[in-house]
Order: C-alpha cells, then structure tokens, then sequence
C-alpha cells in the first residue's frame, strides 16, 4: 500500500511537470503559433472545396468560417490594421450558405472602407445580389458603396430605387432612392447613410460610422 | 396440424439396437423428431480444409421420452442440436419436427430450447425476459405474466424475479433458462447440458420437472457430457463421439440389468450421522446442504432411509446405479479409437 | 408484427440502459449551452449559430450513436450468445432484423428529437421567438437516420463491429458526396469509368436529399413536394436496404 501511494503521487507529479513544460513551451512560440493559426485561413480552399468536406453540414461550417474572419478582422483592428485575408474568408462563407446576408455585407464594407477597395466589395455584394435576388438589404448596400467610396451618384440611386421596389423593405430604402435621384452630390445625404449604418448595422460598424460622421462634421 | 397429443403417450417407444453407424428403424406412428442421416461438414474459410463436426447421425423421437444425447466434448452433440432448432444447416441430410423443417414457425411454437452455458439479455430483470419470451410466441401479456410467476416460483427465482439478469448466478441462470424454455408448454424440450452450474438440489430439481414434462406427454432430447447423472433421467440414449453415433438404446438395454448401488440425495445430516454412516461402510459426499449417502446392497438402504426418517432428515431423491454409463461410455469409446482411422 | 415490435422494443430498453446514449446525451447538451457561449462573438448573427451548431450537432451525434451502437447491436449478440435462446423462437430471421433496426432507429431519432427540443427551447428563450422552421429539416433528418441505420444494421448482420462502423461512416460521408461524384465523373472521365460512376450514384443514397439545415436557419419552410418525395424515397430505400439485410441474415449460420 506504501509503495502504491508513492508510486502514484510519483505519477501525477510527473505528469503535472510534462504539462507545465509543454504550456511553457507553447507559451514561447504563441506569436509563432498565431501568424500560423492566421495562415490557415489562406489554406481555406475555395469556398467550393470546402463545400464538399462539410458533407451536409454547410450551413455550421459557414458560421465556424464566420466566427474565424470576425476573430480575424477584431485582432488586426487592434494591431495593424490590415485585413487582407478578409475577402477570401467571406467569399468561403457566402460559398457555403450564399443565403447568409451579414458576409456579403460586412465583407463589402470592410473591403471598401478600410481597404480601400470599393471594387471588390462590390464584386461580392453582387455576387449575394444573384444569389438572392429578392434580398433588398444588399442592393442597398450596393447603393451606399458606390454613394460613399466611388461617388457614383447615379449608379447608387440606380440601387437604392431597385432595392426600394423589393418586398419586405425598411421603409428608409425608398427615402435614400428619393433623395440619391435628387440630391446627387449632396453631404447631407452622405450623413444620413452614416446615420443609417449606425442604426442598423454591427458594432464594427457602427464605430467606422460614427468616425465617418465626425469626420464629416456631424457630432 | 393438431395440438392434441401423441397417441403414443405414456408408452414405452419401441428402440432400436445399433451397431456402428447402422441404424435400424422400425416402422412408427409420426414420430415427432425424426433426424435422418445427417451430416455437418465445416469448411475452415482460410485453408479451406474440410471439417466435419457431425457424421451420419439418425435418430427418432417419440412423445412421452427422455431422450439423451451423450458424448465427450466436441462429439458433435451441439452441433446436432443447432441443426434441429434451424441455427445451422446440415450439409447432408433431413430433419423433421412433427413432419415439417427445422425452422418452421408451427414447429418452434411447441419447441422449448435450453441452450448450453446460456446467456440471456443482461440488461432485463427475470419477469422482462419472460415477458419477451411471450411476446415472441403470441402469448396474450396476462398468460404470459401468469405463466411466468408460476415457473419462477417453480423453480424457486420467485424472490429474484425484478432482479436484472447481469446479477444472476450461473445457477440462476440456467434455473431462468428451463423458465424460458418451459414458458409456452411445449411439446417437445430440446436441452443442451442443462444441469451445468446446477447444484445437487438443483439438478435433482431439474430432473424431477423433465420427469413430470415426459409424464405430460412431452418430449425431452438432452445433450450432456456428465454421463452418470443422466443415467436415471433418459429413457434413450445415443452415444457421440467424434460426429458419429456409436451406440444407441434403452440404458438399460445398452447397461444390463443389476443394480451397483443405491444413490440417496439428502437436505443435511449431522457431523456424527455422517461418521455414523461412514462407520458402516457407505460413502458419504457433501458439506452444508446437500448430501449424498451411497449405500451398497437393498437391504441397507431400507436401514439407512428408516435411519434419516427417524431422525427426521428430509430426503430429496433416492437412485439407483447400475453398472454406470461412464464406465461403459469409456469402454465404448476406447474400443472405437482402436478400430477408427 | 408483435415478434417485431418485441425485438424492437427490447432494442430499445438496452440501447436506453447502454451508457453511450447517456454520454451523447450530455455532449449533446454541452454543445447548447456552448453555442449559447459563441453567439455574442458572432457579431449580430448569434441566433444563426445557435441554430445552425444545434441541428448540425444534433445530427452529427444521433448519426454518431446509430453507427456506434449499431456496429456492435449484432456482434454483441453473437459473441454473447443471446442471440441462440431467440432465433429458436418462432420468430423469422427477417423479424428479428426488422426488430433490431426499428429499436436503433427510434432510439437515434429520440435522441435527435430531444436535441431539437432543446434547441428550440433554448433559441426562444435567448432570442424570444420559437424557431419553428426546424421541425421540416428535423423531420428530414430522423429519415436520414433512418438511412444510415439500416446500412449499420444490414453490415453488423455479417461483419464485426469495426467493419460496420467503418462501413456506416463511408456510407454517409459517400452519400453526401454523391452529386459531386457524378459531377467529377462527368467532367472528362473515359466511358467505361463513367458508366460506373452512375450506376454507382444511382445506387448510393443520396443522403442530400434530406438535408434541408440550411432552410432552417434562414426561415425558409420545407416545401410539402418535398417533404413527400424525401419520406418516400427515403422508406423505399430503407425497405431495399431491410429486404436484403434480411437475406443475408437468413442465410448465415451460427457455429
């Protein structure tokens, strides 16, 4: 019974060091260990690739590959600022759940505002827009793209009229279409399209907004 | 086909003597197993090397008989029995049941089967395997229910009836097994060495209820390999070995008449009872409950039961042994070993 | 019938006094309580991955406990011989089978059923609104189940436990695959490869077929055209796939 209860306190004492060195050890290299974590999100393979692994689970696989980009966009906000990885990942998402209406509108926005480009926030939200073509939030956000990055007033209009014609619209969709016809050009519209990102879009948002309005000199 | 009796109840069946491998069968009303020259050859599924378990086996029953089926291991005597219930088929040969094969629904309606070492669903109590067991033979859940307590209570599981079956002893288990395979009133009662894990009270129970089974009309094939409790049991016998049958018959045919010693199965006998006894000569075996006195000639056996009566011992089971079956047995076996392949 | 549904209903006392159900059961749980954990990380879309997690969860242990459970379902009864006392029954080989797939479904889909319960209990309390579009993808998914379990059941009446497992594993992730087998076939492979192709494809399960998930989360409801020719297809599959493990079954011998 001695020789058990030695050889058993001997054991775990054993096994606690082991661990310990190994946490230790992965503790050093966590900056290492990070930058590989974030490579993988280059691994994602087309979103078509991936569709074939999640073998029915799609839908899950797309809210995992979301959680991971807006992990990925939170961190670089907080460090560097650089989100290139960010249109790969919501391309994979809407891949695989091209019903998913947030990547297509997040990805959009993040491309276009701190990426600084609009394109391919565009590409993406249209690619959503053919997917669904009945979802009235992406052709809106189409519009405000073009009204606030690229400053083509008659194509925004074109948008904001398009999305104010879909069933199920906010009514503010057919206030923008009226005002993008009449008042190209105008800043005040520019402000109300910030003031309707801050009421309805994510927090990320929300904060990108809020600096849109103070720059524009909107308290 | 009718559920009424076999006319030949009660009756002595007509027998048949055997030398080798021949058999000899007299014409009969239907006979209610008839197994006819049959063969089970196994293939080893690697070298394909041919196996054969069983050779040539024809036997015949009739209803009202205890019939043995006797062999060392690996005589064949399981594999005979598979092929009767439809669990395996023979590679030559027929088997009948009342007429019909093997598998045949109406047949397995009247058939009750004790397998060897049995095994029953662990996770069940008692009563929830009979319960299933009736369920499997169309019995309406109160027959069943009725049924159940009453064989539970036959074969003294009444206290452990609720108990789940992973908790039961092997000697509870095969006690449940002869439930199971009484529980639908069959006519006939295919055991496969059912007084394994059996103590002496037990096995004297279970041979009392085959007797009150062939006095019903019943039919009883039992396999074992302890020859001399099945002696006093079986009416017939077929000795195995080797997949082939060397001899079959009446025992006491197969043994001559004569009686060795008598065997008496008590509840207890005190410590000086016991040396008393040992004093006159008989052989005394058993400690706590259970003990069997062998006592040599006729007449001392009138002594030793007056004795237990006075002393108010409870006597189980009194048996007569002949010239024992094992010892025959072991003779029959050496002499074919020598003349064999 | 009554043999069958005896069989059945003892399948799924055992299965329910078998420690594995317990186990997924908790898993099952924990995955709830822990998307419940994920959805404030989501960004707005905590109600989708609440659900989404849920209903792939869900499936992805039920599925899991058919072919676990199911792989040894049979071996189990060989090995311990428990299987001899019953088939010297009047019960038919086929009955018996039956019984058993019957009493591994109904525990699987119980399972599943339970899980979405769950789920949507737990999606109206955080979110205030019940989520009853999943009770189409749900009910889609106790036939697929119903799929996978009969391939478990037919398997474990022939093979060892390892072989079904494996077997059953194969037999969802290729019916899954089964569209995008066919597509690749098309693209450029020589005849012969692509005669076999189809008539493999046509063969397999097309398990897709029941996997409305995606539906659920966005609100979409399960068309009735649907719903039909999946319950259909789904039992005609099922009856092939009983039908022949039943064959085989009768067929085999106990040394």
């Amino acid at each position: 019974m001695e020789r058990l209860d030695r050889g058993l306190l001997l054991g775990l004492a054993l096994t606690g060091l082991l661990v310990a060195a190994a946490a230790r050890l992965e503790m050093a290299e966590r900056p290492r260990l990070d930058k590989i974590h974030e490579e993988e999100l280059l691994y994602y393979p087309s979103g078509f690739a991936v569709r074939q692994a999640a073998l029915g689970y799609e839908t899950a696989a797309a809210d995992i590959a979301w959680l991971r980009g807006i992990q990925y966009y939170g961190e670089h906000r907080l460090t560097d600022q650089k989100y290139e990885l960010i249109g790969h990942v919501m391309d994979v998402v809407t891949e695989l759940d091209p019903a998913f209406q947030e990547p297509y509108v997040f990805g959009a926005f993040v491309m276009a505002q701190e990426l600084k480009q609009p394109e391919r926030g565009l590409e993406l939200l249209e690619r959503g827009i053919r997917a669904n073509p009945t979802n009235w939030r992406l052709c809106f956000e189409a519009g405000f793209l073009h009204y606030v990055c690229r400053h083509d007033y008659a194509t925004a209009a074109q948008f904001f009229t398009w999305a104010s014609r879909m069933p199920g619209h906010d009514p503010f969709v057919d206030r923008f279409a009226a005002f993008a016809h009449e008042r190209a050009g105008d800043r005040g519209v520019a402000i109300l399209l910030w003031k309707q990102v801050l009421a309805t879009g994510n927090s990320y948002m929300q904060d990108v907004a809020r600096h849109e309005l103070g720059r524009l000199g909107e308290p | 086909m009718s559920r009424e009796r076999d006319d030949s109840r009660g009756k002595q069946p007509w027998s048949a003597e055997v030398q080798g491998r021949g058999v000899m069968r007299e014409v009969a009303p239907l006979p209610v197993l008839e197994v006819n020259a049959v063969a089970k050859v196994y293939r080893d599924p690697m070298t394909l090397k041919p196996f054969t378990a069983v050779e040539g086996i024809s036997l015949s029953l009739g209803g009202g008989e205890i019939f043995g089926l006797l062999g060392p291991n690996g005589a064949g005597k399981t594999t005979t029995i598979k092929m009767i219930l439809g669990l395996t088929r023979p590679t030559r040969g027929t088997i009948r049941i009342w007429g019909r094969e093997p598998g045949d629904r109406a047949a397995r309606m009247r058939l009750g089967y004790l397998p060897e070492n049995p095994c029953f669903y662990d996770h069940l109590s008692a009563r929830e395997y009979l319960g299933l067991v009736g369920s499997l033979f169309d019995l309406a859940s109160g027959t069943a229910r009725r049924r159940a307590d009453e064989l539970l209570k036959r074969l003294g599981l009444e206290a452990d009836a609720r108990k789940p079956l992973r908790k039961f002893s092997k000697g509870m288990t095969q006690r449940l097994g002869i439930c199971q395979a009484l529980l639908n009133e069959p006519d006939i009662l295919i055991l496969d060495e059912p007084m394994s894990g059996l103590d002496p009270i037990g096995r004297a129970d279970m041979k009392q209820i085959l007797r009150e089974e062939r006095a019903r009309g019943a039919t009883v094939l039992m396999s074992s390999h302890v020859l001399a409790e099945t002696e006093t049991l079986c009416d017939r016998v077929a000795i195995l070995h080797r997949g082939r049958v060397l001899e079959m018959g009446d025992v006491r045919g197969l043994l001559g008449a004569g009686v060795i010693e008598w065997e008496i199965t008590v509840d207890a006998i005190s410590e000086t009872a016991a040396a008393r006894l040992r004093g006159e000569g008989h052989r005394v075996d058993g400690a706590g409950r259970g003990w069997v006195v062998r006592v040599g000639e006729s007449e001392e056996l009138q002594e030793v039961l007056r004795g237990f009566t006075k002393d108010g011992v409870s006597i189980h089971s009194v048996e007569p042994r002949r010239p024992s079956l094992e010892e025959h047995f072991v003779r029959t076996i050496q002499e074919s070993g020598a003349g064999s392949p | 019938m009554n043999r069958v549904l005896a069989i059945a209903r003892n399948t799924i006392r055992e299965a329910v006094r078998e420690r594995l159900v317990l186990v997924l059961g908790l898993f099952g749980f924990a995955l709830l309580i822990g998307s419940q954990a994920l959805s404030p990380l989501a960004l707005g879309e905590g109600r989708k991955v609440v659900i989404d997690f849920g209903l792939a969860g869900s499936m992805l242990l039920a599925t899991l406990l058919a072919v676990f459970l199911g792989s040894s379902l049979l071996h189990k009864e060989l090995e311990r011989r428990t299987v001899y006392a019953i088939l010297a029954k009047p019960i038919r080989r086929e009955e018996f089978i039956l019984g058993k797939f019957l009493g591994l479904w109904v525990t699987t889909a119980a399972l599943l059923a339970a899980m979405a319960v769950i789920l949507a209990l737990v999606v109206t309390v955080s979110y205030g609104e019940t989520p009853w579009s999943i009770l189409g993808p749900v009910g889609l998914s106790v036939m697929e189940l119903g799929i996978v379990t009969a391939v478990v059941v037919l398997f474990s009446s022939f093979t060892t436990p390892a072989l079904t497992a494996f077997f059953g594993i194969c037999a969802v992730v290729v019916g899954h695959f089964a569209e995008d087998l066919r597509y690749f076939a098309s693209r450029g492979a020589p005849p012969l490869a692509r005669a076999i192709t189809e008539t493999v494809y046509w063969t397999l399960p097309h398990l897709s077929v029941f996997n409305a998930r995606g539906l659920a989360v966005h609100g979409i409801p399960v068309e009735p055209a649907r719903m039909i020719f999946a319950l259909t297809y789904g039992m005609l599959y099922i009856a092939a796939l009983m039908i022949f493990a039943g064959t085989v079954f009768r067929r085999r011998e106990f040394r």
